[in-house]
């Protein structure tokens, strides 16, 4: 339950920054401001729908983690590592080749991140784990 | 490795929320064992085939 609420917390805390962010702009926003919006808004969306299932799995009894469960955030944390190592080497290629801000890179590159491992956790929990 | 715990389950009129409760894992990974999109931990597998009443060689089958 207590990883629930951090999850919870977490959510809150991404959502209340992303609040600050927007009140304290004082230029309007580009459509690559947006584009960060929708994604963190998706990534923290999902963290609130995984928090809601653990709920409900409390709520009819079971635990809010099993050995599966544990299994797919394993693989997940280890082809989101992978995967984000490739995407931070295309960073270094865009910043070599694209006049983009050092700024816009690494909160592109945070959000990626935070999608690879949308992506994978999906993906995983889809086809499941076989060890053979 | 396939089972035969979707049959076994309707033998012994349990749903899967049951059979998940009596074991401790989440519903979900039971629909992933019937599904064989998952083999469970010798822990698990003991589990299950101890709720059927019968050997983990009975329940797990080895392709």
């Amino acid at each position: 339950m207590k990883k629930t609420i951090i999850v919870f917390v977490i959510a809150a805390l991404v959502l209340a920054t992303m609040g600050l962010w927007i009140l304290c702009t004082q230029n309007s926003f580009k459509p690559v401001d947006i584009l960060q919006f929708g994604i963190i808004i998706l990534v923290t969306g999902f963290a609130i729908l995984i928090g809601i299932r653990r709920l409900a799995s409390a709520k009819r009894g079971e635990p809010t983690e099993d050995e599966l469960s544990k299994k797919i955030m394993q693989k997940t944390a280890a082809w989101s590592y992978y995967a984000s190592l490739y995407l931070w080497v295309a960073m270094i290629f865009v910043k070599d080749h694209f006049k983009w801000d050092t700024e816009v890179i690494l909160g592109s590159g945070i959000i990626g991140m935070a999608v690879i491992f949308f992506v994978s956790w999906t993906v995983i929990g889809i086809r499941g784990i076989k060890n053979d | 490795m396939t089972n035969r715990i979707k049959e076994l389950r309707a033998r012994h009129n349990l749903t899967q929320d049951e059979l998940a409760r009596k074991v401790n894992v989440r519903r979900e990974t039971i629909v992933f064992l019937e599904q064989n999109k998952y083999n469970p931990s010798l822990r698990l597998a003991h589990d299950i085939a101890g709720v059927f009443s019968m050997t983990i060689e009975e329940v797990f089958l080895m392709d």
